[in-house]
């Protein structure tokens, strides 16, 4: 190490070569390891976003020509649109049930499942399959499953329930159908993470509560819940954004009906209109809408969630 | 202690919760190795006698549906992950060791790609992929793959880096060295776990994806296992037992690749989250 090495022995030489020396590496390094990434990323999604930007403005219809730009039209006309408010309020509960529902029964199951032995091994990948599968092929499975003539609703005749519930096909239902069925798929991975924050509670903590009189509730709510702060974090801000993105089950359960829009999210409408209908420029003004709301929401989530793990 | 008395409690209450979450499961399993027209008869009987009818129908069709989209998605998952892999490493090591302002406004508008909806993106994309060519292509869906996936690539890789001691690295510069073989003779070979995470996690969520391959790839072009099973079920609505079976086939790829991979799979998941 104390020998001279080429970079070394130059460094003695002048000034100006010590300083123009890293310079060239500095922009070699980027060229080599940071621009094959990064001219990816742009051309394919920050380039995107600023042509949906620009798109917004007009009324871009790629097979109705000429475009126009109309301005903040778009976004003016979003918000006395029936379609899109509905599919805000469908996107608002579909969110809303799946950050509280998969967190909720996932930290229950995750205690239950917190223990060593094959038989809890076993459970916790029974629980977990859902979560690498196809969003398709569970959506094909719940349809199946959920048909006014399927499995369920023969079920529910043979015990006596003369008109079983429409799972799918009642307005009413369908939207809380289709929120069931993602709290399914994801219901394995809230209680893979809480798991994992359930190996970091140091069992002297919670012996020593136990000791000093604390019964089961106490110890939860004093010792391990606070210490699962970062999980909750984790799991409330990855349902919160699969949430903001539910596309998949909604085009093939559902294709946004039954009736008009009842279980379309803002996500499923903006390629309806935009890639179906080819209404590009208002569907890009969706898609923006959509984007902030996505932003603002999950930045506040997080920010709330972060100073809770601080405060601890 | 009590609970010497009622230690049967827990094993029977998660015996119980996760065999009503099977449930799902359960009726696909069943209903694969069913004869067709006792699907929809006794959905929920278990298949006696079993049959193999309805994989071999799946597997011998004549539009060859299953071969042509296991082909596509194997070509573009392996292809999309590989590249993934080595941009994400290499792009996470530069803004891991660089300490410069600009590069940390670069991870924040790298971060920011992980909660990026794609429908936002996938209008413009079309446009760009069809004025250069691309459109219904697998090089398309691959690059389109690699610009979505590469901030979940750097966020694995970046967090695993800073792990890893810059000494070990300004020893190798030392020793003549240039950054290419310092990177992937030394740190890379590190990175292990971090790799393992990318590659399983990338893979199936690109293996499973619907929506990017229905739109990039098109209606008339090449289909991947999942928007062939989106297509066939329209067309062969009363054909339950293939249905299943095509579902059955698509996943089996993905689920022996997890069940292999199971431990590095949860360690990937928990770690790669609780270290960014």
């Amino acid at each position: 190490m104390t020998a001279p090495t080429p970079e070394r022995a130059e460094e003695g030489k002048s000034p100006t070569r010590r300083r123009r020396k890293p310079i060239l590496p500095r922009v070699w390094h980027f060229a080599s390891f940071g621009a094959p990434g990064v001219l990816i990323y742009l051309c394919f999604v920050m380039a995107p976003i600023l042509i949906s930007f620009g798109y917004s403005l007009t009324n871009y219809n790629p097979f109705n020509p000429p475009t126009k730009f109309v301005g903040l039209e778009n976004y003016k006309n979003l918000f006395s649109d029936e379609t899109f408010l509905t599919a805000l309020w469908v996107t608002t509960v579909l969110t809303l049930i799946v950050v509280i529902v998969p967190n909720v029964l996932g930290l229950g199951i995750a205690l239950l499942l917190d223990k060593k032995g094959w038989l809890y091994n076993a459970l916790r990948t029974v629980f977990f399959t859902p979560v690498i599968l196809s969003s398709v092929v569970v959506s094909i499975i719940w349809q199946k499953l959920l048909d006014d003539q399927g499995p369920i609703n023969q079920v529910l005749r043979a015990l006596g329930v003369d008109h079983p519930p429409g799972w799918l096909s009642d307005p009413d239902i369908a939207l809380y159908s289709v929120a069931s069925i993602v709290c399914w798929q994801m219901l394995g991975f809230c209680v893979v993470v809480y798991l994992a924050g359930l190996q970091g509670v140091p069992t002297e903590l919670l012996e020593a509560a136990e000791i000093d009189g604390a019964g089961p509730w106490r110890r939860f709510r004093a010792v391990t819940w606070p210490l699962l702060a970062p999980s909750l974090t984790i799991n409330t801000v990855v349902m919160l954004i699969s949430a903001f993105k539910t596309y998949d089950y909604v085009k093939v359960i559902t294709n946004g009906g039954p009736g008009s829009g009842t279980t379309a999210t803002i996500a499923f409408n903006v390629l309806a209109t935009g890639l179906d209908a080819n209404h590009a420029g208002y569907a890009s003004a969706m898609a923006v809408v959509m984007l902030v709301i996505v932003a603002v929401v999950t930045t506040i989530v997080l920010q709330f969630l972060r100073r809770r793990e601080v405060d601890l | 202690m009590t609970t010497d008395k009622r230690s049967w409690v827990r094993p029977v209450v998660a015996i119980a919760v996760s065999a009503v979450f099977f449930i799902p499961l359960y009726y696909v399993l069943v209903n694969v190795f069913k004869r067709g027209d006792l699907i929809s008869t006794e959905p929920s009987a278990l298949p006696l006698p079993p049959t193999l009818k309805n994989i071999s129908a799946v597997l011998t069709r004549p539009d060859g549906l299953y071969w042509v989209s296991l082909t596509n998605s194997i070509v573009v998952t392996l292809l999309s992950i590989l590249v993934l892999t080595v941009l994400s490493a290499m792009l996470g090591h530069y803004l891991a060791r660089s300490q410069k302002r600009w590069t940390k406004a670069l991870t924040m508008v790298l971060l920011a790609g992980l909660m990026i909806p794609p429908q936002v993106i996938l209008i413009p994309i079309t446009d760009v992929l069809r004025a250069t060519h691309l459109m219904a292509t697998l090089q398309g869906l691959v690059l389109f793959n690699v610009g979505y996936y590469v901030p979940f690539g750097v966020f694995v890789f970046s967090g695993f880096i800073r792990g890893v001691p810059v000494e070990l690295e300004e020893a190798a510069l030392l020793d003549g060295a240039n950054r290419m073989q310092v990177f992937w003779r030394i740190v890379f070979p590190l990175l292990k776990p971090a790799t393992a995470s990318v590659l399983i996690f990338l893979g199936v969520w690109i293996w499973n994806d619907f929506i990017d391959p229905l739109i990039i790839l098109g209606p008339s072009q090449g289909t991947t296992v999942t928007t062939g099973i989106y297509r066939s079920i329209g067309q062969y609505q009363a054909d339950l037992g293939s249905v299943f079976a095509l579902m059955f086939l698509a996943t089996l790829p993905v689920l022996i690749f997890y069940l292999a991979l199971q431990k590095q799979f949860v360690k990937g998941l928990t770690g790669g989250a609780t270290k960014g």
